[in-house]
C-alpha cells in the first residue's frame, strides 16, 4: 500500500456515489430487487398464517420430513421458508454491486471519462478502492435497510400464529452482517474483473450477472428438500466466500493495472 | 532548465511502433506544437510525457521529473494539466462538482481551489452555469470547462490533446481564444494538433511527428524552408501547370483561377519556371514570390517515402 492516498480513494467513492444518487434508472433497477425479495416471502408467509389449520399444511411439513402435528405445521412451514428464502436473499448483496460496479468501472470507458481520471494523481489501487466502497457502502446498507423491512413485514403478517416474533433469528442475522457483505464483496469483485475485461458496461452486467444463477440453482435444491439450509450451512458458505473474495481481490488487482486500463479503454 | 526534455523516446504496442526516435525540448512559458496525421503518435507521445503510459525506450524529463516514471508516477501527474481529445466530464454532476472532483483527486485545499476555479470560468464565459450538470452543456462550454479542471491544480505544464477537434466553428474559436490567454499569460504549454491554422496562431514553434520525428523548428524558419512563385496569368492557370512541372527539378504546381502557384525548394529557379511558362503560351500579367504556406512544409514533412508506404 506503498504510495496509497486515501483522500484521493475517498474522493472517486464520493464521486461515485453522488454519480450513482443522480442516476434514477440505476436506482430503479436497484430498488426492484430488494423489493422483491421483502415482499414475496412476506406473501407465502400470509398464504400460510391465513388458514394456520389447513390439512394440506400438514402433508408439506411431512415432505419436508417434518413431525409435527397439525397445530405447528404452519409455523414449522414459516420458518422452512424463511431458511430456504435466505439464499435467494443473497442475490441481492450479489446483484445490487453488480448493477453498481459495472456502470461505476466500464462507464468510465463510454462516457469517455477514464483518461482524465487516469491523467490525475489518483493511482489504480486508489480507483479500485474508492469504486469497490462506492459499489458497497450502497449495496450492504441496501441489503441491511431491506432486511429491516422483511422483519418488520414478516413479524406483523405471522403475528396470527401467537408464537412471539419469528424474524430476527440467528441464521439471518449472521447472514446478513456476515454472509451477505462476503457476497457483496464477491459481487464487486467479479462486476470489477469482467468490466476490466470487456470494457462495456451492459455486456459486464450481463456476464456478471451470471453469476448468480449458483444461488438460485441452491435454493431450488433447498426448496426441493435435497439440500438443508440453516446457521450451520451459512456458516460454511460464509467460509468459501472468504476463500473466494481473497482470490478475486488478487485477480481484480492484477487486471486493474493502469497502462491496461487506458490502452483497453482509454 | 527546459520544461520538457525528450531524447530517443518510442513507444510499441505489440509489434506497431506508435512513434520512436522523439528528442525535442520545451521551454518554459512556450506555446510548443506536436504536428502530425490522425495516428502519427501524438496522443501516445502526451500520454508518455503525462505519466500515463510508460515509453518502451529513450528517456524524458517533464517538470523536473523522470520519464518513465518511478513507481506510480504521482509526482509528474501532480505537476502536468491535461485536456484530453473528449472533455471527460461526468454529465450528471454539475461543473462544480466536476471541478471538486479534480480538487480532491489533486488534494488541493478546497476553498481555494474552488476560488481558482471561479476567477477561470469567469474568464472562459462558464460564471453562473456552475451548478447546472454538464450534460446541458454545449461542446464548446464542456471543453472550455474541462480546460478549467485541467487547470485547477496550477500545473507547471499543460497538455492540450486536439482542444478543438470535433468542434463547431464558434465552439472551436472560443476554445482557441482561451488557450491565447493561457499562452499570453505565460503558460508552457504542448498542443498536439493537426489544425494548421490553429498552430500557427498559437505556438512558437513545433515538432511535427509521424510515427518518428520529421522536424522541430520555429514556425517562421518552417515556412521559409522554400517558397511559393505566384503567377497571374491571362487565362485559366490549368494549362500551364503541366509545362511548370515538366522543368528538370520537378516542381510542384498548383492551379486556381488565373493563379499559378509553382513551389520551389530553391529560390534561384524562379527565373526557369518564369521562362517554361511563357514559352508554353502564357501571359504573365504579374509575378511575386510568397513564403511557403505552412501547409505545405507540413504536407511535405509528413508525406510517405517509398519504403515507409509499405
Amino acid at each position: 500500500m506503498k504510495g496509497f492516498a486515501w483522500h484521493r480513494a475517498l474522493a472517486v467513492y464520493w464521486k461515485d456515489f453522488l454519480d450513482l444518487r443522480k442516476h434514477r434508472a440505476l436506482l430503479y433497477s436497484m430498488a426492484a430487487l430488494p423489493t422483491v425479495l421483502v415482499v414475496v416471502p412476506a406473501g407465502v408467509v400470509w398464504a400460510y398464517v391465513r388458514n394456520p389449520h389447513d390439512p394440506n399444511l400438514k402433508v408439506m411439513a411431512n415432505y419436508y420430513g417434518a413431525t409435527v402435528g397439525a397445530d405447528h405445521a404452519a409455523r414449522f412451514l414459516v420458518d422452512r421458508v424463511l431458511t430456504d428464502w435466505f439464499t435467494l436473499y443473497l442475490i441481492m448483496p450479489v446483484f445490487v454491486p453488480i448493477l453498481i460496479s459495472s456502470h461505476a468501472v466500464a462507464g468510465e470507458k463510454e462516457r469517455r471519462t477514464l483518461e482524465p481520471l487516469l491523467a490525475s494523481p489518483v493511482t489504480a489501487l486508489e480507483i479500485l478502492v474508492g469504486k469497490s466502497l462506492a459499489s458497497l457502502v450502497p449495496s450492504v446498507t441496501i441489503c441491511v435497510a431491506a432486511f429491516a423491512a422483511l422483519c418488520v413485514l414478516i413479524d406483523v403478517v405471522a403475528w396470527p400464529l401467537g408464537d412471539g416474533l419469528v424474524l430476527p433469528n440467528a441464521m439471518w442475522l449472521f447472514g446478513v452482517f456476515v454472509v451477505a457483505p462476503l457476497f457483496a464483496f464477491f459481487g464487486n469483485a467479479v462486476a470489477v474483473i469482467i468490466s476490466a475485461r470487456v470494457g462495456d458496461s451492459r455486456l459486464a452486467q450481463q456476464l456478471a450477472g451470471l453469476f448468480v444463477l449458483p444461488l438460485v440453482g441452491m435454493a431450488g435444491g433447498q426448496f426441493a428438500g435435497f439440500l438443508k439450509g440453516g446457521l450451520e450451512a451459512a456458516a460454511v458458505l460464509a467460509a468459501v466466500m472468504v476463500v473466494v473474495d481473497v482470490s478475486l481481490v488478487a485477480v481484480a488487482r492484477r487486471l486493474f493495472d493502469r497502462e491496461r486500463l487506458l490502452t483497453r479503454w482509454g | 532548465m527546459p520544461t520538457v526534455a525528450v531524447s530517443g523516446l518510442k513507444r510499441v504496442f505489440g509489434e506497431r511502433v506508435a512513434v520512436e526516435g522523439l528528442s525535442f525540448e520545451v521551454e518554459p512559458g512556450e506555446v510548443f506544437g506536436l504536428l502530425g496525421p490522425n495516428g502519427a503518435g501524438k496522443t501516445t507521445t502526451v500520454r508518455m510525457l503525462a505519466g500515463l503510459l510508460p515509453p518502451s525506450g529513450g528517456t524524458a524529463t517533464v517538470c523536473g521529473e523522470r520519464v518513465p516514471v518511478d513507481g506510480d508516477g504521482v509526482a509528474l501527474r501532480s505537476k502536468v494539466g491535461l485536456l484530453t481529445e473528449q472533455p471527460g466530464l461526468y454529465d450528471r454532476l454539475t461543473a462544480h462538482e466536476n471541478l471538486l472532483f479534480a480538487l480532491k483527486l489533486h488534494g488541493v485545499d478546497l476553498v481555494a481551489g474552488w476560488a481558482l476555479a471561479l476567477r477561470y470560468l469567469a474568464r472562459f464565459g462558464l460564471k453562473g452555469r456552475e451548478h447546472e450538470p454538464v450534460g446541458a452543456f454545449s461542446k464548446g462550454m464542456r471543453q472550455k470547462l474541462a480546460i478549467v479542471r485541467a487547470l485547477v491544480h496550477q500545473p507547471q505544464l499543460l497538455f492540450l490533446d486536439e482542444p478543438t477537434s470535433g468542434l463547431d466553428p464558434e465552439s472551436a474559436r472560443t476554445v482557441r481564444d482561451a488557450i491565447a490567454e493561457l499562452a499570453a499569460e505565460g503558460r508552457t504549454i504542448v498542443l498536439c494538433s493537426h489544425n494548421l491554422s490553429e498552430v500557427e496562431r498559437l505556438c512558437t514553434r513545433v515538432a511535427v511527428i509521424k510515427n518518428r520525428l520529421r522536424t522541430v523548428a520555429r514556425l517562421g524558419d518552417l515556412r521559409r524552408e522554400g517558397m511559393t512563385l505566384e503567377l497571374l496569368l491571362d487565362g485559366e492557370a490549368q494549362a500551364f501547370v503541366a509545362a511548370a512541372q515538366a522543368l528538370p527539378f520537378k516542381p510542384t504546381a498548383l492551379a486556381e483561377g488565373r493563379l499559378l502557384k509553382v513551389l520551389l525548394d530553391d529560390p534561384a529557379t524562379a527565373p526557369d519556371v518564369l521562362r517554361a511558362v511563357v514559352l508554353a503560351g502564357a501571359r504573365v500579367h504579374q509575378a511575386q514570390r510568397a513564403a511557403r504556406p505552412l501547409e505545405e512544409a507540413y504536407l511535405e514533412l509528413v508525406r510517405e517515402s517509398p519504403g515507409e508506404a509499405a
